[in-house]
This record gives C-alpha cells, sequence and structure tokens, in this order.
C-alpha cells in the first residue's frame, strides 16, 4: 500500500495529473461556453401561441414518448419548409415548460408542431387503429394496442400541437363539425345538397379545366389509390377500412348522380372540396399535397368511374392549356391537308 | 523525437497467468468486456433489422407494442453504441491501457465488475424501451435506474484508468493512455449532465433549453466518448501493425487537445434550423470546422506511421478493419463539418442524409477500430489464437459491403427528401419514393447482421477451442 501511496504522490504533480485535471478545465469551460451561457442568456418566456396543457393533452405526450414518436415527427417548422405548419416558423418560446423537447431530428413523418386541428378527431382516431387507413402509402406503424383510452389521450395530444393557434383550428373543426354533422343525419341527399351549398357560388358553376381523356383518369386513378382510397373505398362508395371510424362518414360518390346540374356534374365542386377538404369532417384538404392538375385529374377519375357524368363538354370560355385546347388534338395519321393551290389567283 | 514505449515494452512477456477465481486474472476483465461487445453487437443488429422491416414493410409486426417502431429504434441505437461499440472499444482500452504504461491493470475485479453494472444497464435500458419506458431524448432514452448503472460501471472504469495511471512504471505516457483515462473520466462528467440525471423522473431540463442540454451531450458521446476510445486504439495499433515508432508525437498532442476544446463546442449544429441563439450555431458551425486539424493530426499520424508498409494492413484482417476504420474517419469527418453548414442542412437535415453519416460513423469509424482492436488483443488477453482468420475476412467483407449500401443508399435516399421537400413536396409524397432505397437498405442490413453473427461465433469458440499459444 504504500508503495502505491508514494505513487499516488507522483502521481499528483506528474504531466498524467495535469492531463486529467487540465483537460477536465477545457471539458468545464466548454460546458460553461455552450450550454450554461447560453441557457442562462436565453429569453425563457413563452411565445404568443403558447399555453399551459391539459392533464388528457400531457397523458399523450406521455404516449408519444413512450411508442418513439419523436424519431419520425419533427416538431419544429424551418423558414424552408412547406408542409404542416408552414404559415407559423418556430420560436423558442413555443417549447416553453415542456419537458423533454421533442424536437426530434427526422422527418419520416411529417412535422406535427402545427398539427393541432389539422384534422378532425375522427380522422385522428382511424389513424391511430392503422395509418394506411386514412394515408393509404403510409409507413406509420398502427397503435391499435394503445387502446381506446391511450389514443383518446393521443388525440388530445396532437389536437393541442401548435397551442393557441391549434385551439382556433381546432374551434373551425368543432364549429363546421355541428353543421356537417346535422345535414349528415338528415340523409344522404340533403348531406350533399348542405355540401354543396358549402362551395362558393363561382367554383359551383365552374367546369371541369381539364378534359376527361383517358390519360387523365388513369392519372387520377393513381392519386385515388394513393390518398383517397382508405376512406372512400374501392368503388368510390364511401366503405373504405377508415369509413367505420368516422362522423360523419365518408361520402357515396355514386350518390353525387342525383345532384346535377344541367345533367351534368359540376368539376368545380369536387376539385373545391379536394382542395380545401370538408374541416369539420375527417375528409383533409389536400392543396399541399397535390398540385392543381392532379386535382383535375382525381376528380375527372370520380366523374367517369363513379359519378358517370362529367362537365367535359360545356363550352370553351377562356384560353386552353396549349396541350388542352380542341386545335390541339392529337396527331392523327390523316394526311396534311392539301395547302392552298397558288395557281389560283387573289 | 521521443522515445516509443511500444518498442522497449518493461512488460514481462510470457509470464504465467497468475491465479486466482477468473475475475481477479489478469485480462479477465478485458475478456469479458470484448465479449459483451461481440454479443451486444448481434443483438443490437438484430433491433436495427426490426427497424429496417418496419421502414418497408409497416405491417409486419403490426399491433406488438415492444417491436414497435419508435422503440425498436431506440433500442438498436442503444444497444449498438453502448451494448456494442464502447463496450468493445473499452474491452480493448483495458488491455492497451497497462500495456503502454508497462503495469497491470490496478484491478481486475472492479473492471469485471464494472462490466456487470453496464450491462445490466444495457440490460435494464433496453427491457425499458421496449416496454416503452423512455426518456425520449435520442442517445439519453434509458431510463434513470439505467442511467446509475451505466454512470457506476463508467466511474468504476475511471477509477481503475487513472489507478493505473497512477501506478505507471513507464514514465512516458503514451498518447493512447490520455485518450483512455480522458475519455472516461470526461464522460463521467458528461453523462449525468447530458442525461439531466439531477431530474430522474424524465431526465430532461425544460423548455428549448432542453435540446441545448441534450445535443451538448448527444455530440460528446460520440466526441468525448467513442472517438477518443477509437483513436487511442488506433494510436496503440498503427505502430504495432506497421512496425514502425509513431511519426510524430507532437502531433499526437495538439490533436488530443484540440479535439477536446473543439469538440466540446459543435453540439449546436445539431440543431441549425432549430430556434436557439444564433450565435450558439455559429460557434458549432465554425468549431465544425475547426474539427478538421484534430482529425487530421490523428489520420497524419496513422498513415505517415504506416507509409510504406502499408502491405503489413493487407494480411492482417485485423489491421484491414483498423486500416479501414481510419479511412470511415477521414469520409466522415469531411462529410461532418460539410453537413454543419446551414446551406447544405437545407437539403440534408430531417431525412437519410444523416442517418447514413450516422452509420458510417458510428459503424464505419468506431464500430471497425473496435472489431479490428478486439481481434488485434484476442490472443493476448485469452491466451489462443483467434478461432478462424477466415472467419474475420468474411466478417470484415460482410460489413464493409453492407456498410457501403448503407451509406450510398441512404445519402441518395436522403438527398432525394431533402431536394423533394426544398421544392415544395409534403412529406407523405416522398415516403413511397423511400421504398426501393429502404428495401435496399435492408438487404445491406442483412449482409451486416450476418457478418456481427459469424463475429459472435468467432469470438466464442477461440473462448473455446482458439489453438493455445505456447504459455
Ligand atoms: C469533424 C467531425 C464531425 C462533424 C463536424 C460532424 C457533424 C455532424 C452534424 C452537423 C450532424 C447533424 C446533421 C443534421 O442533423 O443535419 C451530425 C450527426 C451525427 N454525427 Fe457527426 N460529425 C462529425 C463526426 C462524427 C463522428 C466521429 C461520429 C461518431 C463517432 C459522428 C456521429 C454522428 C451521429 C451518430 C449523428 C446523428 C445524430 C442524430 O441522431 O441526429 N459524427 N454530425
Ligand atoms: C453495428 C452496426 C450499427 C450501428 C453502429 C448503427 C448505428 C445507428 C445509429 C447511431 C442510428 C441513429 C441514426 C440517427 O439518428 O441519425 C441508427 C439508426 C438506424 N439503424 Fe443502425 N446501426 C448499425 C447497424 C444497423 C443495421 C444492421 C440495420 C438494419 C438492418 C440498421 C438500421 C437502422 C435503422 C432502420 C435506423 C433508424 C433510421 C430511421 O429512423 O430512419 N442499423 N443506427
Amino acid at each position: 500500500m504504500s508503495a502505491l501511496w508514494t505513487k499516488t504522490r507522483a502521481f499528483v504533480g506528474s504531466p498524467a495529473a495535469v492531463i486529467v485535471a487540465g483537460s477536465m478545465l477545457v471539458l468545464v469551460a466548454a460546458t460553461f461556453a455552450t450550454v450554461l451561457w447560453p441557457v442562462y442568456t436565453m429569453k425563457h418566456k413563452p411565445s404568443s401561441l403558447w399555453r399551459p396543457n391539459r392533464t388528457l393533452e400531457d397523458e399523450g405526450r406521455l404516449r408519444y414518448i413512450a411508442n418513439g414518436c419523436t424519431y419520425c415527427h419533427s416538431q419544429y417548422v424551418r423558414p424552408q419548409d412547406w408542409g404542416i405548419g408552414a404559415e407559423r416558423i418556430a420560436e423558442s418560446g413555443d417549447y416553453h415548460q415542456q419537458q423533454p423537447h421533442l424536437l426530434g431530428s427526422e422527418r419520416t413523418g411529417p412535422d406535427l408542431s402545427q398539427e393541432g386541428g389539422e384534422h378532425s378527431d375522427d380522422w385522428h382516431l382511424a389513424h391511430f387503429i392503422n395509418p394506411r387507413f386514412t394515408r393509404p402509402r403510409s409507413l406509420m406503424p398502427r397503435f391499435a394496442f394503445e387502446g381506446d383510452r391511450n389514443i383518446k389521450a393521443l388525440v388530445a395530444y396532437m389536437q393541442s400541437l401548435g397551442g393557441k393557434n391549434a385551439d382556433a383550428r381546432v374551434a373551425a373543426q368543432k364549429r363546421f363539425h355541428a353543421e356537417a354533422i346535422a345535414a349528415y343525419r338528415k340523409g344522404p341527399d340533403e348531406n350533399i345538397e348542405w355540401l354543396h351549398s358549402r362551395v362558393p357560388r363561382s367554383w359551383r358553376a365552374m367546369p371541369t379545366e381539364s378534359p376527361v381523356t383517358d390519360a387523365s383518369v388513369a392519372r387520377g386513378e393513381k392519386v385515388y389509390q394513393d390518398y383517397c382510397i382508405g376512406c372512400h373505398g374501392p368503388v368510390g362508395d364511401g366503405e373504405g377500412p377508415a369509413a367505420r371510424y368516422l362522423e360523419p362518414r365518408p361520402v357515396n360518390f355514386t350518390t353525387l348522380r342525383r345532384h346535377l346540374i344541367d345533367r351534368k356534374y359540376i368539376g368545380g365542386i369536387l376539385y373545391y372540396q379536394i382542395m380545401n377538404g370538408i374541416t369539420g369532417t375527417a375528409m383533409p384538404y389536400f392543396k399541399k399535397d397535390l398540385e392543381s392538375a392532379k386535382i383535375w385529374d382525381v376528380s375527372n377519375y370520380l366523374e367517369r368511374n363513379f359519378i358517370g357524368h362529367t362537365d367535359d363538354k360545356y363550352p370553351d370560355v377562356g384560353i386552353p392549356a396549349s396541350y388542352e385546347g380542341k386545335e390541339a388534338g392529337p396527331v392523327t395519321d390523316q394526311p396534311a391537308p392539301e395547302p392552298p393551290s397558288r395557281s389560283v389567283a387573289p | 523525437m521521443l522515445r516509443d514505449p511500444l518498442f522497449v515494452p518493461k512488460h514481462t512477456k510470457g509470464r504465467p497467468m497468475p491465479e486466482g477465481r477468473f475475475w481477479e486474472k489478469e485480462y479477465s476483465s478485458a475478456r469479458v468486456w470484448l465479449a459483451g461487445g461481440a454479443v451486444w453487437m448481434a443483438i443490437g443488429t438484430l433491433a436495427g433489422l426490426g427497424s429496417a422491416i418496419h421502414l418497408v414493410a409497416p405491417d409486419f409486426f403490426a399491433n406488438i407494442p415492444w417491436l414497435e417502431f419508435g422503440r425498436i429504434r431506440q433500442v438498436h441505437v442503444n444497444t449498438v453504441l453502448f451494448g456494442f461499440v464502447v463496450q468493445m472499444l473499452i474491452g480493448c482500452a483495458l488491455y492497451i491501457m497497462p500495456r503502454v504504461l508497462a503495469t497491470k491493470l490496478f484491478s481486475e475485479p472492479l473492471a469485471n465488475l464494472a462490466a456487470l453494472f453496464f450491462n445490466a444497464g444495457v440490460v435494464l435500458g433496453d427491457i425499458g424501451l421496449m416496454a416503452g419506458y423512455t426518456q425520449g431524448r435520442e442517445y439519453a432514452e434509458y431510463i434513470f435506474p439505467a442511467d446509475v448503472l451505466l454512470v457506476i460501471a463508467l466511474v468504476m472504469v475511471a477509477v481503475n484508468m487513472v489507478m493505473t495511471l497512477v501506478r505507471r512504471n513507464e514514465q512516458l505516457l503514451y498518447v493512447s493512455s490520455w485518450y483512455f483515462a480522458g475519455a472516461i473520466v470526461w464522460t463521467v462528467f458528461m453523462y449525468p449532465l447530458g442525461n439531466v440525471m439531477w431530474h430522474p423522473a424524465t431526465g430532461a431540463e425544460t423548455g428549448i433549453t432542453d435540446a441545448i442540454f441534450l445535443w451538448f451531450y448527444g455530440h460528446n458521446v460520440f466526441g468525448l466518448l467513442v472517438t477518443p476510445l477509437a483513436v487511442g486504439i488506433a494510436y496503440y495499433m498503427f505502430p504495432r501493425i506497421a512496425g514502425a515508432p509513431l511519426y510524430s508525437q507532437a502531433l499526437s498532442i495538439i490533436g488530443f487537445w484540440s479535439l477536446l476544446l473543439f469538440y466540446t463546442h459543435i453540439g449546436a449544429h445539431h440543431l441549425i434550423q432549430a430556434p436557439i441563439p444564433t450565435w450558439l450555431k455559429t460557434v458549432s458551425i465554425i468549431d465544425s470546422f475547426a474539427m478538421m486539424l484534430p482529425v487530421a493530426t490523428v489520420l497524419v499520424n496513422q498513415w505517415y506511421t504506416a507509409r510504406g508498409r502499408f502491405g503489413r494492413f493487407l494480411t492482417n484482417p485485423s489491421a484491414k478493419l483498423m486500416l479501414v476504420g481510419t479511412i470511415w474517419y477521414a469520409i466522415v469527418c469531411i462529410q461532418g463539418p460539410l453537413q454543419s453548414l446551414a446551406v447544405v442542412q437545407r437539403v440534408t437535415h430531417f431525412n437519410n442524409w444523416v442517418v447514413g453519416h450516422a452509420h458510417i460513423a458510428v459503424l464505419g469509424f468506431t464500430g471497425f477500430i473496435a472489431l479490428g482492436g478486439m481481434y488485434y488483443v484476442l490472443p493476448y488477453v485469452t491466451g489462443r489464437r483467434v478461432y478462424s482468420e477466415k472467419l474475420i475476412n468474411i466478417q470484415y467483407w460482410l460489413i464493409l459491403l453492407g456498410l457501403l449500401d448503407f451509406f450510398i443508399v441512404l445519402t441518395i435516399a436522403g438527398l432525394i427528401q431533402g431536394q423533394d421537400w426544398l421544392n415544395g413536396a409534403t412529406v407523405y409524397r416522398t415516403v413511397p419514393q423511400m421504398k426501393p432505397y429502404m428495401t435496399l437498405r435492408l438487404a445491406g442490413g442483412l449482409m451486416i447482421i450476418t457478418g456481427a453473427f459469424v463475429g459472435v461465433y468467432n469470438v466464442l469458440m477461440t473462448f473455446r477451442k482458439g489453438e493455445p499459444i505456447n504459455p
């Protein structure tokens, strides 16, 4: 032991001790500079949208943590983002009192910092049971195993994301939900009347902007399968696998043929509803997922396959896209028309 | 040029193993840590397989809570990081440290006990994660009791390292010993800090502060734990394999201090796009570039040591692993500073690009060096030749090809995601595009896993059937 003691005494003043102690000093200094100092000098105030969580929301947050949702979903919107919540770039005060932070480092799924009110509660329920019910190409695991109680908490947490901004969106969902459910209970045709009444007048008169060609319908079918089929079902009867969780249920497209105008089904109505969704119901908006042409394509698919009426033959009112105009029809094998004869003198 | 201690070892050669119970025997702890690392590599990569399957076929494990992606991914990351890489690196260090100091390890029983605590921590942590008990902070997920076990283990190793330093017979401190002692002592400080262990329930601070704590730790667990351990091993192995003295002691000293100085400032480069103070981001980016200095010192030193003798690295499988590990290190640390730039992160952040970086870093750099170190050290600590050199070679190729697959595939996938998002595509639209890449990653993963199992077999067979080296 005394040998060890001698060695310890020798060690204390030796370069080895200087290395161990000196490096610890550097580390402590760095900790001060890059952790304690920024934490000390930062403002720790809640941002304008922050509000405290409710109990159920906090419970849901714990399930979010337990299931590692944070490994696929980030929770901050960046200036260059386009998706959900791109209206509001994250601020440090948004995370006030959150413990732990859930900023996340990957986006295998979309950012959720502004998820609150983006979807209706019943959409979330179906989505947690099986994400592919509402989003057919999703990779998210199923969470049916969490059970009713936890799913409820998770939904509450989802609806809280975005704080006061979320509350405003949730309020809109609630308002339209009341209207939608009242109309839905009156019967399918009354429901459709109500839905149409909620489409702006100009859109209700807007003819399909993209001719119902085979190519367009084929593209529309792909869009339908990637986005719509889980709720509206493979035959468009509103009986997709998600439907049993939804209230009101998805529209059965075949009933739309009872709501023709001028013996045509107006493409503008479909376009508007696909673009903006039916807030208050599980029907989400698609304008961030789908460009204009794709929305026309999928409404063409609905018209041709499920409704059986289109408004494609409306007289043209504007300047068509160059590939769609009547003059720019498909190239045929017809011989080119004879050029006017020169022999005929003017 | 300083005298190189490696070639005047005072360590008595061919001395008989001392009697005693197995945990008292010389190098018994190194054996335990190495074997533990090999086994956890197999388990950890299996959890990676589970995660990778999810990303191809999300209904494969539908409704099995403990195999759910978010949980099994945490198991994967923590197991390969702590169970495999850290454990195997410490195993090598427990052999190398006394060697370069020409003494015995301060206490074999202590180091064995540390292994017990360490592995108990990983087991408890993993079971917790699968059961949904997690602190939800990347690399700091293990629950408090598991944290405690790990910290106790690290403290024991730290005491062992420092006391071995104290008891050394070699006055010149070879740089490997600096790195080993440093890595463990720093981690004893930084692990509890980053895991916010003064809040046992959540293991977290509040608000954005928590992100700053986390990524200080999240970076240092690589920069101040696995990197210095791996670098310390490389510093020992390169001169040995090359049969030449270290190129420059001075460089190694510059590398050591600059690593410590710069690495500790760059945690915020994980938060470049998050709402944290801008000056902190700036510091992190500048120091990310400054990191090229310590990295260059390490690489120049190793490769110059091996200059003209690279042939020796190609015939010996553990040397091959070592050399390739340093090449991955070079790639990682060229990629790293670039991806800390805001303009680059606009595309690469949040997607598979970073996952590619993480794999070439943790498996390519530190994992390869851990494996190379292990196969080199095994005969010395078991008194037996490695059971099969051929199997090391097979493992080497499986892991190398699998990892190359990861790097290429994940980088491409990440660029596609990043560019698409930048151009306005929603995340949902990029999901189906990932399918072919996730399938190819699965294929690469299967190779790595096969390699891991080949390794376990080889290590266990070495213990049981390896040809004894003459006593
Ligand atoms: C000069 C050296 C390095 C620099 C500058 C660097 C830089 C970076 C940056 C900027 C990121 C974040 C990327 C993002 O989120 O967009 C990152 C992630 C990462 N780095 Fe490095 N790196 C370096 C070396 C290493 C080494 C040596 C290791 C491991 C031994 C490593 C392991 C990781 C891991 C695991 C991640 C993923 C973190 C996560 O989960 O998000 N890096 N690196
Ligand atoms: C020993 C070898 C391995 C090491 C050291 C390792 C390390 C890591 C690390 C550090 C991460 C976190 C990445 C990040 O957060 O950016 C990760 C994630 C992951 N690893 Fe590994 N890994 C290994 C082998 C494997 C294998 C063999 C597979 C597949 C079969 C795999 C599949 C995955 C998956 C799927 C993720 C999650 C990525 C995501 O969330 O998108 N890994 N791994």
